[in-house]
């Protein structure tokens, strides 16, 4: 057999660059994962992926055999860990987009085509598909608190229906954002210290079919999750002078 | 049995415990610089206690028995606080390890299913090639 020259060996992927990576954190969704992948690939051009978050079920045999590729994570890492892994995917196969929803059937197939569209009219690095009917009193006094916090101006923080695009990717996949818990203030808290814009656009969501929201289950959550949350505003900190003044050094 | 014997054998006991530990290689680097350190400094203190009066002759203060146990609580708190500065460390290794195994797990099924396909293929053209000849 001839060798095979070393760029061909190290790099096992061609990596032309693919326009759009839907990445689908599943934990234990077998009963949605089918139906959310058809609606999916039906909406929009590009591949899916479905990062199975140490499911006991059979979400990923049920997500392969629908036609998604699979990774499959060897021990929990949250719902985050889940999306991050995407992010790396998709940064090491040089997608363009990634967009990101969740495997219960909340987000609708149908708006995807119009949350990329709006990414690429805005051409926000982030753009959050948000649901202000489906907002909660507790996720009311959540965000005014949080707005008050940070001063980011995200109405649905903890919304897992997003648009990346590749400056956003890179800044993700990175260690930095390794160690968050939820696709919420914290990611968005990184992107915008890293620069990055952030933008909103309407959608609506179906009250989810399995299980409650992960954060706001209940109110002793909420304060746990509040309390958390503050403890990392305080770490990412940072005056607003000082961020105009560390970006335009990077610039 | 006089305070000094006390003291003295104390220090031994856990200087020696220390010691045993380091030289039986169950720490790793700078963990064993450090607890050297530690048994040093309890060998000193334990065998010759005088030199805490001393000390707190030199720093001012009155009730000189009570400067090792503060210093010793200060340390305890600097190295737990180490410690979870380690364990967040960890913890994002552990995780971009999982989600770099997980990812290569899945770049790993794919060749292999490509070269089950291949030699399927090749095992298919075989007998094909082997009548041309």
């Amino acid at each position: 057999m001839a060798i095979q020259p070393l760029a061909a060996a190290t790099l096992p992927i061609s990596s032309p660059r693919k326009p759009l990576l839907a990445v689908i954190p599943a934990r234990n969704e077998g009963g949605t994962v089918v139906e959310v992948i058809y609606g999916v690939m039906n909406a929009i051009e590009g591949d899916v992926l479905v990062v199975s978050d140490a499911s006991d079920d059979d979400t990923a045999r049920l997500a392969r055999e629908a036609g998604a590729r699979v990774i499959e994570l060897p021990c929990r890492l949250g719902a985050w860990g889940a999306t991050q892994t995407g992010m790396r995917y998709a940064r090491r196969h040089g997608y363009r987009l990634v967009l990101t929803l969740d495997a219960d059937g909340q987000h609708h197939a149908h708006e995807l085509p119009a949350l990329v569209a709006e990414q690429r009219r805005s051409r926000a690095n982030v753009v959050i598909g948000t649901c202000s009917e489906r907002l909660s009193a507790a996720k009311r006094v959540a965000w005014r608190y949080f707005h008050l916090l940070t001063g980011i101006g995200v109405q649905d923080f903890t919304s897992g229906l997003r648009v990346y695009d590749r400056r956003a990717i890179r800044v993700l996949a990175s260690p930095q954002a390794s160690l968050f818990d939820y696709q919420d203030l914290g990611v968005l808290m990184l992107l915008r210290r890293k620069g990055l814009t952030l933008h909103e656009t309407p959608a609506t969501m179906s009250p989810r079919r399995q299980g409650g929201s992960r954060v706001f289950s209940s109110w002793l959550m909420v304060a746990r999750y509040m309390l958390h949350t503050t403890v990392l505003c305080f770490a990412q900190f940072e005056t607003r002078r000082r961020r105009m003044r560390r970006i335009e050094r990077a610039a | 049995m006089t305070a000094q014997i006390t003291s003295g054998l104390i220090s031994l006991l856990l200087a020696g415990a220390i010691l045993y530990m380091v030289r039986r290689d169950h720490l790793h680097g700078s963990y064993a610089l450090w607890w050297l350190a530690v048994a040093g400094a309890i060998l000193v203190l334990g065998v010759f206690p005088p030199v805490i009066d001393w000390l707190g002759r030199v720093t001012g203060i009155s009730y000189a028995p009570v400067l090792p146990i503060t210093i010793g609580i200060g340390m305890i708190l600097m190295r737990l606080l180490k410690m979870d500065v380690d364990r967040s460390r960890r913890e994002r290794q552990i995780r971009r390890l999982t989600q770099k195994l997980a990812i290569l797990e899945d770049e790993l099924r794919e060749l292999r299913h490509d070269a089950g396909n291949a030699t399927q293929q090749g095992a298919a053209e075989m007998p094909r090639t082997a009548a041309r000849r």
